[in-house]
């Protein structure tokens, strides 16, 4: 228990930097949906007819600019992004900083089990993991609905920020099962942001181009697309299973690699 | 000169993953155009049975894409991201890494004075990125003319890529004056990547309105590409604000480095 205090309050400086950021960015990008609803009609027409790939370019995806609900389609995007570096940086560091910090000596002799140890940082990183999550919510949904005008948007977001969570297990897991495999702690962090700076790319790239269409299964950023969720296909089980699969993988790869590991002292 | 050559080769590594990675990108993503013009040819076709007023609001970006340059244009966005955040890292951590791995004693108690170490390890840094330009710029430039079957102006598009290294040279100051002001820095990477991410989502922000001071707020808007390709020149306002925001923070991070504390063992 005290080990989970512990990281709670290590984590709690960032984590509100972390929730600043993200009001920040939905309220000033709400501040700028006023501007744009005003166009009218027309141009709705105009996109719908536009190829997939241009739109994509100009980072509008398959959404309707003039309603609030397609709005925030594009603005998830971005949420989704800030949400899963969080959540990479914070599940590659909460379990090598030990090393990094060289106070590995000082927890590993400590009468507690090396598994025990782990599972009380996951949950720690779980909570935070949580807790911007909520924030995002509520945030969300109170300023959105200033613009709203009567549309249902709360089903929507609620949906969004499912999808955003399940992206964050996915990369906090991929952190620490990098953390938990490599042997020097500064190289996990690095490692898990080239994967996540990765699998960013290849869904912009998806998106540009039709005929990689197959790859999507490979970027965790095409499982739970605004798109998809807010559309009446809802959650497809395809990406929830390979969700599920792989976070159960990682977090097995995490124990059983951190438990057998001559740590760094 | 030990100390440079030192960086250097601590370095090398590191400018080597991101040469792979920004050339990889630009291979990518120039290897799509084809496709792309092809479609924006197409949809210009649709566009002609749109009133002339929203031909306008769109028209002007669509008209470009078409074209190598304007395509470039577009996806230059996020090899600049990717830029940004090379520079950034070697920015923040070479200074600072000396007492993060302990070695700040063993350096700083050599006969050398403190300038002449930030001296070194800038021109290291300053090395790494002029390397890494000289690669993108190359394999950039044979890309294009591979992809490109109409006739092109090579100089603006070697105008275009050159901002890659003006807008490094930015992170890398920035970077270094963060990493003389805040007091301990444990983790490189949250750092680097929470500034960049924060000044790229500002930039995606500012791009919606047309508020010309607000773009002096963020480094990836001070290369407007529209701009250059119709003037064939960078604008002076932001070059000099780039030039005097280089030199203030250079200078800053000279007096603040030699007068700070250093944490030894």
């Amino acid at each position: 228990m005290n080990v989970f205090i512990r990281e709670m309050k290590a984590n709690r400086k960032a984590l509100i930097l972390w929730s600043i950021g993200v009001f920040l960015m939905i309220a000033s990008s709400m501040g700028k949906y006023a501007g744009l609803s005003a166009s009218g009609q027309s141009v709705t027409d105009l996109m719908a007819q536009m190829p997939q790939s241009l739109k994509a370019i100009m980072g509008m995806g398959t959404f309707d600019l003039s309603t609030v609900s397609g709005y925030y389609g594009v603005l998830f995007i971005y949420l989704a992004m800030i949400a899963a570096i969080h959540a990479t940086l914070l599940g590659a560091s909460i379990i090598s900083k030990e090393e990094r910090d060289k106070t590995s000596e000082f927890l590993f002799v400590k009468p507690i089990s090396r598994s025990k140890i782990i599972t009380l940082k996951l949950i720690a990183a779980l909570v935070n993991l949580l807790i911007l999550n909520l924030v995002t919510l509520v945030s969300s949904i109170l300023l959105v609905q200033n613009y709203s005008q009567g549309e249902g948007i709360i089903g929507d977001i609620t949906r969004l920020m499912l999808g955003m969570f399940i992206l964050q297990l996915i990369f906090l897991f991929i952190g620490t099962a990098l953390a938990g495999v490599s042997k020097q702690p500064k190289t996990a962090q690095s490692y898990a942001t080239g994967i996540l700076l990765f699998t960013l790319m290849l869904s912009f790239a998806i998106d540009l181009n039709e005929r990689i269409t197959v790859l999507k299964y490979l970027t965790p950023f095409k499982y739970f697309e605004a798109k998809n969720l807010m559309d009446t296909r809802g959650f497809e089980p395809v990406y929830l299973i390979l969700s599920g699969l792989i976070i159960a993988v990682l977090i097995k790869v995490t124990y059983i690699f951190y438990e057998k590991r001559d740590l760094n002292v | 000169m030990n100390m440079f050559l030192h960086e250097l080769k601590a370095y090398k590594k590191f400018t080597a993953i991101w040469i792979i990675t920004l050339v990889g990108l630009v291979v990518l993503f120039l290897s799509m155009f084809p496709t792309i013009s092809r479609e924006a040819e197409e949809f210009k076709r649709i566009m002609q049975g749109f009133p002339e007023s929203i031909r306008l609001a769109l028209g002007l970006s669509v008209e470009n894409i078409g074209s190598i340059l304007g395509y470039y244009s577009y996806i230059f966005l996020y090899i600049s991201l990717f830029g940004a955040i090379q520079a950034m890292i070697i920015g923040v951590s070479i200074l600072s890494k000396e007492v993060r791995q302990k070695t700040a004693d063993f350096l700083l108690t050599k006969p050398v004075t403190r300038s002449q170490i930030v001296t070194a390890k800038l021109l290291a840094a300053l090395s790494s990125l002029v390397i890494t330009n000289i690669a993108y710029l190359g394999a950039a430039t044979v890309m294009a003319s591979l992809v490109e079957t109409k006739e092109y102006s090579t100089r603006l598009f070697l105008l275009l890529s050159m901002t890659l290294f003006f807008l490094q040279l930015i992170f890398l100051a920035l970077g270094m004056i963060v990493s003389v002001l805040v007091p301990k820095i444990k983790s490189v990477l949250s750092i680097s990547l929470g500034i960049v991410f924060a000044f790229f989502i500002l930039g995606a922000l500012i791009s919606t309105t047309r508020d010309h001071a607000l773009r002096y707020l963020t480094p990836f808007k001070y290369f407007d590409f529209a701009y250059i390709i119709q003037h064939s020149s960078y604008e002076s306002s932001f070059i000099a604000a780039a030039i005097g925001f280089i030199a203030i923070a250079i200078t800053a991070s000279y007096i603040i480095y030699s007068k700070r504390d250093i944490h030894a063992v």
